[in-house]
């Protein structure tokens, strides 16, 4: 047996020890499914009650209230710029347990919500741990401003 | 002047054709007088380029908005530094930047190499403008950074650059990633040129050596500063949150750091020369793959990405083409690349550098795979999953660490073999000193810090010491026999044998950043809402909120909180977080306000103002976060005294028939 080969066993035998130790150290929420838009979220809804998932999606026009004393924010979410024609269609009605809002958060803003739906009262409502927002760019070439937000490379 | 550098990006992309074929002739055919004309290509490309770099600063300067790129990118406005700044706000401008850095880096090729390596710089010369054209082609035809405006849509002010951007680091950390970036094309090319050759010994990596380090010091800086970027612009209380775009310039850098520490290896013992060609490939390869990825489009970025297909897809044929052209050149040289040497012993130098490229390689399959996982799951189910930071931290934490216990083994044991006596006697002060950092930490704060700082933290007490350890005993045994006094035979020492001595201090500055990262441990963050004349308080600190103001009217208007800040009810400072909206752009931006000594940061961020007179901030406390601006900065001093010009080796290179002394670097 080479010293390679002595070595490559060793290698082998910690990655195999991390692996297992970090696979034990990962929770559920740590990979999350990503939908493009709302209605492909809505059309899965059922199953995806309680699991964590993030959604594109559009700030409904005026339908964000802050709640100082809950310290949350409600609105809605359309699949649709809220200034494009046609119906409006299905709207998500998202909870935000904080009041951290992003900068580009407002009326029409393109957002991500991170979080888990859930059934309030039988009605599902979306319960978001994270909101991240999108310019809704007059330019085509700008970086997008979410929370980790960085420059074009 | 806009004319002048479309015409000279049309030269440039001319001259390029002449000079491949120039040194593909005077490669096949063995024609040493056409590599002079491959080689005067490549100044008149860099003539050329710089002619358009100069045409575009001066149309931002100018505020010629008859540009499509300047009315896209900047604004009258704008103070003329960030103006100009924008030649690399955007796609266009950044791809002229790089071309241009490209040509930059071939022509410092050519003057260096007027004497020497005669016969690798016809393919040193084809490879560099085969890169150099791709993005001359870019910039000739698809992404053009001085086509016009048409005529009846000429507007007399421009959309300005992206508010966030509009900041000092901005400036300069997008050119140290690409001076980082191109600085790979350099050893890439000798690499290929030594395949296409067969020239395949230690010449090609130690020509560009100076460069390739060089390269990565300015890329690691460039990271850096993105990190401070971020921490001071995006206000959300972090400096790294494993976005596409970060990792896009990581991966190269983690190929990079792995490259530079396996060719010593391949410099004192002849071994590996297979796998540093391929290393080399990698690292460039990734620094293509980078760009292709935060501009194609293919990863959801939190960045929407100035991205078209048609651009994505001229991208990825190149960087396949680059690739393929190398791996091809690889493949038909493995026969030769056999090293004549072979791993001696586990416990040795040799074992601990591929110890150390494995884990440097586990780190970039942990960012690979993390980075491009939606793109994975997408293929294979169907449906985009994607993976948060914890699975970034807890992965590369992990190996990160055993990187730790490296940086303090593999500088110090013995080359071929190590003896136990010699492994007793160096290592086990640093052992007992980490031991004991480990206790006292384990001591002030239980587990609550969890493993992996409490880890950091023993490790970084080991390495440390093991620098110190080695410092001591070079000092004194220079005092011992020269009678030197500590100051002379310390600069005597970093002088003499700056690569070994600069690398510790570059191993130093690594562990430190390592110990910043550590802080995060700590971290508390709250968010509140407060009137104003009330107190909120985090950790040993407290909070008034005193009143908002309006921002005096500039390019930006809004509001500025002002906060006073106490610890232990003392006063020690008035922190400002500010609410921006830059009026051209419509964009808002919360700038946040630091409160910063070296124990700990206060980190404050004006969320909202209210309607009804409260505020709404979020504070973060973060400590330790200077230890990394620290360790960064001692990085830099490490590099620097690696990269500081020797007068007696530039004298040794430029007489080549005098014999090398070996080095003994580290």
């Amino acid at each position: 047996m080479t010293k390679g080969v002595q070595i490559a066993i060793g290698a082998a035998a910690i990655a195999l020890l991390l692996g297992w130790y970090g696979m034990g150290q990962l929770n559920e929420g740590i990979s999350f499914q990503y939908f493009q838009n709302l209605d492909e979220f809505s059309s899965s809804a059922p199953e995806m009650v309680g699991r964590t998932a993030r959604v594109h999606g559009y700030v409904a026009a005026e339908s964000i209230e802050r709640d100082l004393e809950g310290r949350q924010v409600r609105f809605s979410v359309q699949n649709d710029p809220p200034h494009a024609r046609g119906p409006v269609g299905e709207t998500l009605t998202v909870v935000y347990g904080s009041l951290e809002t992003p900068d580009l958060f407002k009326d029409g803003a393109e957002v991500v919500v991170e979080g888990q739906l859930v059934m309030a009262g039988g009605h599902p409502v979306f319960e978001a741990t994270n909101v991240m927002a999108k310019c809704p760019s007059k330019f085509k070439a700008k970086a997008g401003l979410m929370a980790e937000s960085g420059v074009e490379l | 002047m806009a004319d002048i550098g479309l015409y000279a990006l049309r030269l440039g992309l001319l001259v390029c054709f002449v000079g491949i074929a120039a040194g593909l002739y005077a490669g096949l055919q063995e024609r040493p007088e056409w590599t002079r004309v491959a080689e005067r290509s490549l100044l008149l490309v860099f003539a050329a380029t710089s002619v358009a770099m100069a045409a575009l600063f001066w149309a931002l300067a100018t505020n010629d908005f008859s540009l499509t790129y300047v009315a896209a990118h900047s604004a009258r406005t704008m103070p003329l530094h960030y103006r100009l700044g924008a030649l690399w706000g955007g796609q266009a401008g950044s791809l002229l930047l790089w071309g241009w850095m490209l040509t930059a880096y071939g022509t410092v090729a050519v003057l260096g190499n007027r004497h020497q390596n005669r016969k690798l710089m016809p393919w040193v010369c084809v490879a560099m403008l085969v890169n150099i054209g791709f993005f001359l082609l870019l910039t000739n035809f698809e992404s053009v950074p001085f086509e016009r405006m048409p005529h009846d849509q000429r507007l007399s002010d421009g959309n300005g650059l992206n508010p966030l951007l509009q900041h000092p680091v901005m400036l300069i950390h997008p050119v140290m990633l690409y001076t980082g970036f191109t600085g790979f094309a350099l050893p890439f090319s000798f690499a290929f040129a030594a395949l296409v050759t067969g020239e395949l010994g230690t010449t090609w990596f130690r020509t560009t050596r100076r460069w390739t380090l060089f390269a990565w010091s300015v890329l690691s800086v460039g990271i850096m500063l993105g990190g401070r970027w971020a921490y001071e612009v995006l206000g959300w209380g972090g400096y790294w949150a494993w976005d596409p775009v970060e990792n896009a310039s990581l991966m190269p850098w983690i190929a990079g750091t792995a490259y530079i520490h396996s060719v010593m290896i391949q410099e004192k013992r002849d071994m590996l020369r297979t796998w540093n060609i391929v290393l080399i490939g990698l690292t460039y390869g990734l620094c293509l793959f980078g760009t292709f990825l935060t501009r194609s489009g293919i990863v959801q970025s939190v960045h929407a990405f100035a991205n078209s297909d048609s651009f994505g897809r001229i991208f990825a044929s190149y960087v396949i083409l680059v690739l393929a052209a190398y791996t091809v050149a690889l493949l038909w040289r493995l026969p030769k690349l056999r090293s004549p040497n072979k791993l001696e012993s586990v416990l040795s130098r040799e074992a601990s550098f591929i110890i150390n490229n494995w884990i440097f390689m586990a780190i970039l399959f942990v960012v690979f795979v993390g980075t491009l996982f939606p793109v994975f799951t997408e293929a294979l189910s169907g449906a985009r999953r994607i993976l948060g930071p914890p699975y970034f931290n807890t992965f590369a934490g992990l190996l990160a660490l055993l990187l730790l216990v490296l940086t303090g083994v593999g500088p110090l044991i013995a080359w071929r073999k190590a003896s136990l006596t010699s492994l007793r006697r160096q290592f086990t002060i640093p052992a007992i000193v980490g031991s004991l950092v480990a206790l006292v930490v384990i001591a002030l704060f239980g587990f609550s810090p969890g493993y992996w700082a409490i880890a950091c933290w023993g490790l970084a007490g080991f390495v440390l010491t093991t620098i110190a350890q080695e410092y001591t005993q070079a000092v004194r045994s220079r005092m011992r026999r020269l009678g030197e006094s500590v100051g002379t035979a310390l600069l005597t020492l970093l002088s003499r044998n700056q690569r070994r001595y600069g690398g510790y201090i570059v191993h130093a500055g690594f562990v430190i950043l390592m110990l910043g990262i550590s802080g995060a441990a700590f971290n508390e963050e709250k968010i509140i809402n407060i009137r104003p004349g009330d107190f909120a308080s985090i950790r040993d600190f407290r909070l008034e909120y005193l009143t908002a103001n309006a921002i005096p009217a500039q390019h930006y208007g809004g509001a500025r909180a002002r906060v006073a800040l106490f610890k232990n009810d003392q006063p020690l400072a008035v922190m400002t977080p500010e609410k921006r909206m830059y009026w051209l752009e419509q964009q808002p931006s919360s700038i946040p306000s630091i409160y910063s000594s070296w124990r700990e940061d206060l980190y404050v961020i004006l969320t909202a103002l209210e309607p009804d007179g409260s505020a709404t901030l979020k504070i973060y406390h973060n400590p330790l976060v200077n230890f990394g601006w620290a360790g960064g900065t001692i990085f830099v001093i490490g590099c620097l005294i690696v990269l500081w010009p020797h007068p007696e080796k530039l004298l040794a290179q430029t007489a080549p028939a005098a014999p090398r002394t070996g080095e003994a670097g580290a």
